[in-house]
Order: structure tokens, then C-alpha cells, then sequence
């Protein structure tokens, strides 16, 4: 006999799931270590919603009290913000526990879109951002008592609004991130969308120069256009009914609940396919007519092996099918355009210090061309996956994958150096012949050190790397201080040098100095490169487990 | 024709920490036989052929593959053997044909001979009309029937296979078995895993089953057949009614893999 359904047992035992996934990944020591920094976390968000809790209390207060409950918008757009953009911000490019997979058990449509909301509900952006709008319908409530009931009516379907918009984004964006290749175009998007705020200097600049009646007409078109969007349409529901315009009031709520209303049709849409049963497979039917391709051959490198060449054509097909991981490694090209866009600081009255000290800008460019380059020199084989099995089965020498690996690395060093050099004597003028010589010579330096540190944590700390992804998941955190670490050795020694260039005001001086450091760490690279073998060996079974990870 | 043992392990063993997953098993595999290594889920099947193939150190013990000790002679060793392990080694962002030529070029062969064998290779496993697609977007099977191609594109002398049927539809099997037994034909050794008992028994020629990491039985069917039926008490059945043991029935009297349909009453 089957037994009847029963509801809120299932609720009860979502909720028990979430909290016994949460004991037993306590287990191992680095989850651990992991709910030290969540309690601090946690701790650090507690603060921060009291403080949010007590300057919207207060801020909304003094608005309505002095009669400028118009400006309310000032307050509800920020929670609006930070309850949508946060979390997409923050988990959006990492695993999620995937609620879908509880519609294998007998859930209905309500329960599975209660589930959904209730995990929403949990977000700690929606926490804060809850604390946010309690607080300022305490302010409002305390300036005009009689607005309470109407304040906490529009506060609510607003806080309704964001919840479901929140879930209404992921819902979306689950299906986007489902495939690869529309999640490779998400987090493109993702970092042209990180990258935009990089414009938001610029153009506070220029703003900053208009005249003044040309600023104050900018503010007052935003200040019309805002209104219809749901913060200031519930801070306008407020504001009128504060004013005793009682039909603008309720005829913004109104807008809201509709608003409220639309947003949870999409959602409803989204989950009802979910629920459905949804295939978001890849592995599509074939096409009716069926491809072919010529014979290709693969490439050949002057003077490198067999394997070398396969590594290094491999490598090459990688990133080129790889957006995100594309965009980062040329990153060093947007920000020299960032830095001649934006000539000056307009809060500080002062230039930045590349347009400031543009004899800068070669020695930076390609500093940074090194730093973000190690994004992907210290995880080498991250990106290889259940790969590195093959690797290893191969009677191929990890000295000869390895040197694959670093030659496009040192490849993408040089394209990026070239491409600044470039684009720094058409942005500003052509570096000059001393300062290109001392900053090569400083890479040779450089490189060789970074590509053995690279190496070897590449094979004593790996971790799996989806290339689809743009997140911290792709390095372990020993990576990174060691990463860090090496960083700070090159750039003291670096500055060391340049110092003493200074002093005896030659920079042929410092090319020199550089080659003779280069001359050390090319051979601790061969070095190392020649024991890569027995390491790799040695680290087999971490590397495997590691990386052969689901 | 030669006889020397294509594979041979002496005391192999390899420890986690406390558990012992394979305990000193001595295996012989001839020239040209088609072996199935069986074993229950957790019995050490998995870890023995990542043993075999150095893609896992033993805690001790040796082994000689065609004449070769593989902790001497690791890269020579490789160069004449195929390898299918457990995850399937794939690199997911190339496509089928990229992977194959990268793969052929990483055994030694030159870019021509590659990227042909390659391509006749995919043209074979049913993998060539989708020549754009990623590895990564590939089904299951079509992952198992690249990982397959990738194992032999070096004609290996021995090939080592971890569950090559796992979630293999009946016409790719039917491809993947055509080609392994083209393989024994042309005088290959191969050394396969596989829960599924009827393929095995209907492929292999010789078997050996480890259970709790100890090696249980060893020998051609008929010897664990004969060994079975030695062992069954005077008076009991050793088949249904005077017919041959099957290959499921021996392995679960060899392991001891007992049913108590009288429990969970309640189902159905």
C-alpha cells in the first residue's frame, strides 16, 4: 500500500537533508577549516545587517520626518541591488546543490516552488536585504505612525518582489549554465559585466567635467525613469501616501503587485518545466546529414618533439575554446585602455599614475601580462581534468607535457607583451629602447622563476579547473600564497633593481642586472624540469584523485 | 608459439592507509588470451588494473608485463599497451578527431599516421559524422567508444579494459566486441573488468575472480567450472537439473553471494 502524501513531512525532510548535507561535509579537515571562515563570515554579516538595520531606520526617519519621503529611492535601490546582484555575484559561477534533483521523489508543483523560495529565502543577501526594509518601514513607521500599515503592505510585496525575482534570475540562469556552451557565453558576459564597472571612472570623469545644468538634467531624467522600476515604484507608493496623494500611492502599488506578479510567471515558467522533467542534455540527436571532415594533421614545431607539439597544439585548442579564461589572459590590453580613458581622477583632482608616469606603462602592462598569467601557470593541469589519467598511461615523459604547457604560456607572455608594447606607443608614445630592453630582460628573469614555482605546485596542490568557469574554485588556496609569494620576491628583487638603475641613472644597468638574474633562474627551471618526472611520479595518486573528481 | 606469460604479478599489494585493497595476488596471463577479471563492487578489480597499467604505485609485490618489469621499464611498458581506465582519460575540449591524432602522436606515431588512423578509427566506432563536436558533448558510449579508439590507436600487444561496457547501448557493444575479437584474432592479449557476466563469459577465454582483494579462482572457465562442481557437497545440485554451471552461477559460488529473497517481505 502506498502511503499518502504528506506535505509538510516532505518540507521537514528537504530541510533535514539541507542540514545533515551540511554536518556530514564537515568531515574532512579543509571543510573544516571552511566553517571557521563561514562562522566569520557569518559573524561579519551579522554586523553588517545591524548596521544596514540601523542606518535605514535611521536614514528613512529623518526623509520622512522632514517631509522628503521623495528621496526614498535612495535607500530602496541599494537593497534592491545588493538582494539581486550578490548572490549571482557570489554562487552564480560555483556548484550549487541542485534543487531539481528532489523531483525524482513524488513533490507537487506547490511544494517544489515553496522549496525554491524557501532556499531563496535563505540566501543571506535576502537576509540582509529583509533587514534592510525592516528597517525602513521602522523609520517610516516611527516619522508617521498612521503610515504603518500602509508602509508595511508596500515594504512587503516589495520584499516579495525581490525574492522572487532572486529565484527568477537563478531559475534562468540554471538553464543558461546548464550547457556549455551557453554558459562559456554567460561567463563571458559575466566578465565583460565585472570589467563595465572598470567604465563607471571614465565616465564620472566626464560627467564630472559637464556643466553643471547638464548634470542636474542627467539626475532629473534618472530620476523619472527610476520611478517606474519597482524600488521607485514602492518608495513612490510611500512618498505619495505620505503627501496625501492616495491614488498615485496605491496606483504605484498596484504597478508593484503587477510587476511582482509578471516576474512570478517567468519563474512559474521556468520551474514548471523543471517540474515537467526538462532534458537539458547535450548529447543531441544526430543531424540528418551527416558531416565529414579531410583529414587534419597535427601540428608541427620546429625542433620540438612529437610530444611537445601535441601538448602544445592541445593547449592551443583549450583556450581557444575557452571565453573566460581568453578574456582574463588579455586583460592587460582593456586596462591600458581604461587607464588612457580615464587621464585623471576627478574625486582627487589628480592624474592616475600611468597617464602621470607613462614611461610607466611598459614595465606595468607587462607585469601585469606575468600576474595574470599565473592564473594559469600555477594550476597547469586543472584544465586536463580525468585527462591527466591519460597522461600518466602514456609512455610519454611529464618533462615533455610539461614543457607543451609552458611554451604556450610563454607564448601568451610574449603575444601580451607585444600587444602592449604596441598599444602603448599608439596610446601614449613608444616606449623607450633602454626601458624595453630592462623590462624583457626582467620577464626572462621573471618567467623562468614563475613557470618553476608554477610547476611544481601545478603537481603538488592541483585543482580541477572548469575552463567555463571564472571563479576562485580554479586554485587551491596554497596556490595561491605561494603564488602570492613568488609575486613578491619578483617585484622586490624588480624594484631592487630599477632602484639601483636609478641610483646610477642607467637602465641598460638594470637589463644587465636582469640577465644576470636570469641566468640563475633559467637553470633552476631546467633543473627542475629535468626531476618533473620523478615528482609527478611521486604526486601520482593526489594528482589523479584530484583532478578525476566529478 | 610463445608461451611466456604476457602478464605476470607476484605478491601484488596495495594498501590505503588501513585498508588493504589487494592482497598479494599472483595472476599469469598468456599470449592471446582474452581474460576477464571479475570481482564484487570494492573487491580491488579497478585498483589492480590502474596497478597493471602504472597509473596506481603498488605497496609491494611485482609485475612483468611481455617480459618487461613495468617499475624498470615504466615507458617502455606503456608503449606497447592500451589502456580504458575507470574515468576514461578523455580531455573534453577537443573533438573526437583532435583527441585521437593527440593521443596516436602522444604513443609515438608520426602526424600522418595519426591523424589517418585516427579517422579510420572514428569511422569505425560511428564517431566520424559529428566531426565539430567537443569530447565533453559527447554521450556516454560515444565517450566509452573514443576512450576505446584512443586505448588502440598504437595497435597495442595488450590491452587493459575497466568496465568497457558500462552504459554501452547493444549496438556499440556489438561494435566494441567485433574489434576486440578482431584483436585476439590478429594475436593481441586483452585483460578486461566487467560486471556484466554473460559478455564475459561469452568473450573470455581465460578468467580470474578476486573477492576482498585476494585472488579466489583462476583458470579457463571449464577449471572454475570443474573447481565449483569439485567443491559442492555429495548429494546437492551443482547446476539446475544436470546443465553447465553458468559463469553467474560459479562467480557466486565463489564469492559466497547469497540471496535472502525471504527479507523485505513487504515489496511488490
Amino acid at each position: 500500500m502506498n502511503p499518502t502524501l504528506n506535505y509538510r513531512g516532505q518540507l521537514a525532510a528537504v530541510a533535514d537533508l539541507r542540514w545533515r548535507m551540511f554536518v556530514n561535509g564537515l568531515r574532512s579537515k579543509r571543510a573544516k577549516a571552511e566553517l571557521v571562515s563561514r562562522v566569520i563570515v557569518t559573524i561579519a554579516f551579522t554586523v553588517a545587517g545591524l548596521g544596514v538595520f540601523i542606518a535605514a531606520t535611521g536614514f528613512s526617519w529623518y526623509l520622512v520626518s522632514q517631509g522628503k519621503a521623495d528621496l526614498l529611492p535612495l535607500l530602496l535601490w541599494p537593497v534592491f541591488f545588493f538582494w539581486q546582484v550578490f548572490p549571482v555575484m557570489s554562487t552564480a559561477f560555483t556548484s550549487n546543490p541542485d534543487s531539481s534533483d528532489l523531483l525524482r521523489f513524488p513533490l507537487t508543483y506547490r511544494s517544489y516552488f515553496l522549496i525554491r523560495l524557501a532556499y531563496g529565502f535563505c540566501d543571506p543577501a535576502s537576509g540582509l536585504g529583509t533587514v534592510g526594509l525592516f528597517g525602513i518601514f521602522l523609520g517610516v513607521s516611527f516619522a508617521r505612525p498612521t503610515l504603518l500599515p500602509w508602509a508595511l503592505l508596500v515594504l512587503g510585496i516589495f520584499a516579495l518582489f525581490n525574492l522572487i525575482l532572486q529565484q527568477t534570475v537563478f531559475a534562468w540562469l540554471e538553464r543558461w549554465l546548464a550547457q556549455r556552451r551557453t554558459r562559456e557565453i554567460m561567463g563571458v558576459l559575466f566578465i565583460l559585466f565585472m570589467l563595465s564597472f572598470q567604465l563607471i571612472g571614465p565616465m564620472m570623469g566626464r560627467m564630472g567635467r559637464k556643466p553643471r545644468p547638464e548634470l542636474v538634467q542627467t539626475v532629473r531624467i534618472i530620476s523619472r525613469v527610476q520611478a517606474v522600476f519597482p524600488p521607485g515604484l514602492a518608495a513612490d507608493a510611500v512618498a505619495r501616501t505620505s503627501e496625501g496623494q492616495f491614488v498615485g500611492g496605491v496606483s504605484s502599488l498596484l504597478f508593484l503587485a503587477a510587476l511582482t506578479i509578471a516576474v512570478g510567471c517567468l519563474l512559474h515558467v521556468r520551474l514548471r518545466a523543471q517540474f515537467r522533467g526538462e532534458n537539458l542534455s547535450e548529447s543531441g540527436a544526430r543531424p540528418a546529414v551527416a558531416q565529414k571532415q579531410s583529414l587534419q594533421l597535427g601540428w608541427k614545431l620546429p625542433g620540438g618533439s612529437q610530444v611537445v607539439a601535441a601538448v602544445f597544439e592541445k593547449e592551443v585548442r583549450y583556450l581557444a575554446r575557452s571565453g573566460p579564461m581568453l578574456l582574463t589572459l588579455f586583460m592587460p590590453m582593456f586596462m591600458l585602455v581604461i587607464f588612457r580613458l580615464n587621464p585623471a581622477n576627478p574625486m582627487r583632482g589628480r592624474s592616475n599614475f600611468i597617464s602621470g608616469t607613462p614611461e610607466l606603462a611598459f614595465p606595468s602592462a607587462a607585469a601585469y601580462a606575468m600576474l595574470v598569467l599565473t592564473n594559469l601557470v600555477y594550476n597547469s593541469f586543472g584544465g586536463d581534468g580525468g585527462g591527466i589519467q591519460f597522461f600518466y598511461a602514456s609512455p610519454a615523459r611529464f618533462r615533455q607535457i610539461v614543457m607543451g604547457k609552458n611554451l604556450i604560456h610563454a607564448g601568451i607572455l610574449l603575444v601580451n607583451t607585444t600587444f602592449a608594447w604596441v598599444a602603448i606607443a599608439l596610446l601614449w608614445a613608444p616606449p623607450p629602447l633602454a626601458l624595453t630592453f630592462a623590462t624583457l630582460a626582467a620577464l626572462l628573469f621573471a618567467a623562468p622563476l614563475n613557470f618553476t614555482a608554477g610547476n611544481l605546485l601545478s603537481i603538488y596542490t592541483p585543482r580541477k579547473r572548469d575552463f567555463a568557469t571564472f571563479g576562485r574554485q580554479n586554485v587551491s588556496q596554497t596556490t595561491v600564497l605561494a603564488s602570492l609569494g613568488t609575486q613578491l620576491v619578483i617585484v622586490g628583487v624588480g624594484f631592487a633593481v630599477f632602484l639601483v638603475a636609478r641610483l646610477y641613472k642607467s637602465l641598460w644597468l638594470a637589463t644587465l642586472l636582469f640577465l644576470v638574474l636570469a641566468a640563475i633562474t633559467i637553470p633552476i627551471y631546467i633543473l627542475v624540469l629535468r626531476r618533473i618526472d620523478g615528482i609527478a611520479l611521486q604526486r601520482q595518486e593526489t594528482l589523479v584523485a584530484e583532478l578525476c573528481r566529478a | 608459439m610463445d608461451t611466456a606469460p604476457t602478464i605476470t604479478t607476484q605478491g601484488l599489494t596495495r594498501r590505503f592507509g588501513e585498508m588493504l585493497a589487494v592482497d598479494g595476488i599472483d595472476l599469469h596471463v598468456a599470449p592471446g588470451q582474452f581474460f576477464g577479471f571479475l570481482g564484487p563492487n570494492g573487491a580491488g578489480k579497478s585498483t589492480t588494473i590502474k596497478m597493471l597499467t602504472g597509473l596506481l604505485a603498488p605497496s609491494s609485490g611485482r609485475i612483468e608485463i611481455l617480459g618487461l618489469d613495468l617499475n624498470a621499464n615504466p615507458v617502455e611498458v606503456k608503449r606497447q599497451i592500451g589502456v580504458v581506465p575507470e574515468g576514461m582519460a578523455l580531455f573534453g575540449r577537443l573533438t573526437g578527431a583532435e583527441f585521437l591524432s593527440f593521443a596516436g602522436r602522444m604513443y609515438g606515431l608520426d602526424r600522418e599516421t595519426a591523424a589517418k588512423r585516427g579517422a579510420e578509427l572514428l569511422d569505425f566506432m560511428q564517431l566520424a559524422d559529428q566531426p565539430k563536436k567537443l569530447v565533453t558533448d559527447y554521450s556516454h558510449g560515444m565517450q566509452k567508444k573514443l576512450a576505446m579508439a584512443a586505448a588502440v590507436i598504437h595497435g597495442p600487444k595488450v590491452l587493459f579494459l575497466d568496465e568497457p561496457f558500462e552504459g554501452v547501448d547493444a549496438i556499440a557493444a556489438g561494435t566494441l566486441k567485433s574489434m576486440l575479437q578482431g584483436m585476439i584474432a590478429r594475436g593481441a592479449t586483452i585483460f578486461l573488468t566487467s560486471h556484466v557476466l554473460e559478455i564475459v563469459e561469452r568473450l573470455c577465454s581465460h578468467l580470474a575472480i578476486i573477492h576482498r582483494g585476494k585472488l579466489v579462482a583462476q583458470g579457463s572457465l571449464e577449471e572454475l567450472r570443474a573447481g565449483v562442481e569439485a567443491q559442492t557437497p555429495a548429494g546437492e545440485d551443482s547446476g539446475v537439473s544436470g546443465e553447465k554451471l553458468t559463469l553467474e552461477q560459479i562467480f557466486l559460488r565463489v564469492v559466497g553471494g547469497e540471496r535472502k529473497t525471504e527479507e523485505l517481505s513487504w515489496l511488490g
